[in-house]
């Protein structure tokens, strides 16, 4: 049958265009043209549109391992950005890919402003435009949130509170907004599906409907051209224009994809804490309005947040029927390039001014230095996996230590007075303070007192100066390192003419009534005092505590160590 | 009997055909718009602690004209998650004289929700977002704040600070709780 016959894949070809219909649009590709020629100024649109689709095929990738709840939200993302392969990279383009698009638009937007493109009759496409850049920034609201981290839940929350203060239907769209009466999993979950199923559906459509009145009317020649000229000047759009497209997409993908590189990724801060004080700001785009909100207090500051931009977005959207030059020179339409021109530069300048405002400030970059480090902590305790609960902060071996503590030590130890009364209180145990309030009142009600023993230590009595030198002595033995050494030798010298060698032996070997004074408050004797306080070495069998070394393991008993000498300064 | 011409016959079932049409949309679409509204008929939406005092500081830690800054932890519900210790938010005590009396202020800023700093160089509270600041008292002394600071029950029991936490609808000159 196919001897002499066309080759097979032709024939494939063939069988395919015949029920798809592939010619019909290979020739409508082929017919488009580019009046005045191909140039860089037309790439913007089809850029944007790429790194739309960056976005969507990261998205997709990124929802894999997502998960959208108050709990597990955070715990996920840290997941994606410190474990999965090429994670950070992922989210890294995703993340910065979004600013690209919005940079994007913004540069499309004004490319086809100063081109006159959104003049008759292109007014409608204009308007559809400037709806999907709404759609973008809805995207990228939706977006920051997503993480749940203390970055993306304050902006929310004050962009929730902003929604709440709109006349009669602020509140609730509030309510919608977050999905309750406060945050939680519910605004999560809605914020995901927003910007994971329906704005990507909304967009795309808007997307096909913007490409085909695209088609319908054409590009807009440079307007030093007349028809005459453009149309003879005029190139295939395939592949003159599609080339140019072909390099600045790349060029655009590439930039974004050297930013992650260089930034290893995008910012993750700690989990959301509703009870932290964080310094809230918007992503970098939003600035200029934050800033605008500075000029308005009170019942104006609706003016700021609704009425402004209420009355740019209704200009913009206008701008097709207020335009009425003569042609789309710009000698023709001075006022709006004057009023745009304006706009711009009060936009660029809140958006400035807020930076440097920032930038200024040391309490700006203390809260930000904290945060740094707060969210490098929960990042590497979320390596060890995050508890259901989502509190990273669990694998903490000083949270591990602290249920330890309340389950176990406060029953008779005080915090700051706070718990049980059967122990001495360890509050700032091992400090200056604690040592000298000790030696002035063994029994007194943080210390010894509430345990009730026998014949226990008598008051210390010694000059004030004698005093100090003895609480420098034990304060020396805690392994302090800003101890005064001559100071507390001459308070190594008093523990005899004080009597107190009558029960505390300091070497170390003497097992006495009191406990041996050797390394009193290092980490080595307190590890000892947790694991059986009853040692004839320390407080013998006058003691009441608990043995602990059969209850915890060697390790707990480490952590509680650590997390008692942390006591101190506290 | 008039006889129909098949045009006319035609309008009708066009009429008919986005009829039915209307009929199907309608069917997903008031139910599904039902349920994203479910959060504005939902009364409070089980959120936030269970209204319990929960204990926050000593007695004693709390210094006169020294504002400490303590955490609401507590059992929260939200959604589908029960949880049993959550950081719900936290609360400025605060007493003006030697054991005289001790005030909880919430330390969410009734400005846009922000939280709320102690600065000890004027001895007045700052919001760090929009600059309210409050004093001791909780008094708006300046900045876009609608309201002072919102006041937390409080009281001490054998010398703890229990404090009852809430949350109150920001951005109103009124107080008024939520959740």
């Amino acid at each position: 049958m196919s001897a002499g016959g066309t080759p097979k894949k032709s024939r494939l070809r063939e069988w395919l265009a015949d029920r798809i219909g592939l010619e019909a649009l290979g020739e409508t590709i082929r017919a488009g043209q580019v009046p005045g020629g191909a140039s860089l100024w037309h790439t913007l649109g089809s850029v944007a549109a790429g790194l739309f689709v960056l976005e969507a095929v990261t998205g997709v990738f990124l929802a894999t391992a997502y998960t959208p709840s108050a709990t597990g939200a955070w715990a996920s993302v840290a997941f994606i950005q410190d474990q999965l392969t090429l994670g950070w990279f992922v989210r890294g383009l995703h993340s910065f890919g979004s600013s690209a698009l919005i940079v994007v638009a913004g540069l499309h937007l004004l490319q086809v402003f100063l081109f006159g493109a959104y003049r008759r009759p292109r007014e409608l496409n204009w308007m559809v435009g400037l709806v999907m850049f709404g759609v973008v920034a809805v995207f990228a609201l939706s977006g920051y949130l997503l993480p749940w981290d203390q970055k993306g839940y304050w902006a929310k929350v004050v962009e929730a509170t902003i929604t709440g203060s709109a006349p009669v239907v602020g509140p609730s769209a509030q309510r919608m907004i977050q999905g309750g009466a406060t945050f939680g999993t519910l605004t999560l979950t809605r914020a995901y599906a927003l910007h994971a199923m329906a704005l990507p559906a909304v967009l795309t459509g808007l997307l096909a409907f913007h490409i085909y009145l695209f088609r319908r009317h054409g590009y807009t020649p440079k307007w030093s051209l007349s028809t005459e000229e453009a149309a003879a000047r005029a190139v295939p759009t395939w592949p003159d224009q599609a080339f140019r497209n072909a390099v600045v997409g790349l060029l655009a993908w590439g930039v974004v994809a050297v930013a992650v590189i260089a930034r290893h990724g995008a910012p993750l801060e700690s989990p959301a804490d509703p009870a932290s004080s964080y310094l809230a700001r918007p992503e970098w785009y939003a600035l200029p309005l934050f800033q605008l909100r500075m000029f308005f207090e009170g019942p104006l500051e609706i003016v700021a947040t609704m009425v402004i931009p209420g009355i740019v977005t209704a200009l913009a959207f206008a701008l097709p029927f207020l335009d009425r030059g003569a042609s789309n020179r710009p000698g023709d339409r001075r006022r709006v390039l004057a009023a745009a021109t304006l706009g711009l530069a009060a936009v660029t300048a809140l958006g400035v001014t807020a930076l440097a405002k920032d930038a200024r400030d040391p309490a700006y970059a203390k809260a930000r230095a904290d945060e740094k480090l707060r969210g490098e902590v929960a990042r590497q305790l979320a390596l060890k996996g995050v508890h259901p609960d989502g509190n990273v902060f669990r694998n903490d071996p000083m949270f591990h230590a602290r249920e330890i503590w309340d389950e176990r030590c406060a029953g008779c130890h005080g915090l700051a007075g706070m718990g049980g009364e059967k122990g001495p209180d360890l509050k700032d145990y091992n400090s200056r303070a604690w040592i000298r309030g000790f030696l002035a009142n063994p029994d007194g009600p943080l210390y010894m007192g509430p345990a009730k023993i026998e014949k226990g230590m008598r008051a210390v009595d010694a000059t004030a100066e004698e005093q100090e030198a003895l609480v420098e002595f034990l304060y020396a033995e805690t392994g302090a390192a800003d101890a005064d050494t001559a100071k507390a030798a001459r308070g190594k010298d008093l523990l005899s003419p004080k009597d107190c060698d009558t029960c505390h032996d300091i070497d170390g070997e003497g097992e006495n009534d009191g406990p041996n004074l050797k390394g009193r408050g290092t980490a080595k004797w307190v590890a000892a005092v947790i694991a059986d306080a009853g040692h004839p070495l320390l407080f013998t069998d006058r003691n009441k505590m608990p043995k602990f070394s059969n209850k915890l393991t060697p390790a707990e008993i480490e952590d509680m160590t650590k997390f008692v000498l942390g006591l101190k300064g506290r | 009997m008039a006889v129909e011409s098949p045009d006319e016959r035609r309008g009708f079932l066009k009429l008919m055909t986005a009829g039915l049409g209307a009929i199907t949309a309608a069917l997903a679409v008031v139910p599904g718009l039902g349920f994203l509204a479910g959060p504005l008929t939902r009364p409070g939406g089980r959120s936030s602690g269970s209204g319990n005092p929960l204990r926050v500081a000593a007695e004693r830690d709390v210094k006169p004209n020294r504002p400490l800054r303590v955490t609401a932890v507590g059992p929260h519900e939200d959604a589908w998650l029960r949880l049993d210790r959550v950081t719900l938010g936290s609360a400025w005590l605060v007493r003006t004289t030697e054991d005289g009396p001790i005030r909880a202020f919430s330390t969410v800023c009734p400005h846009l929700g922000c939280v709320v700093d102690f600065e000890e160089s004027t001895g007045k509270f700052n919001c760090p977002c929009h600059t309210s600041a409050f004093d001791l008292d909780g008094r708006c002394l300046s900045g876009p704040s609608p309201r002072g600071l919102d006041e937390l029950e409080t009281h001490v029991e054998s010398r703890e600070v229990l404090v009852r936490y809430q949350r109150f609808r920001v951005g109103a000159s009124k107080r008024e709780p939520i959740g």
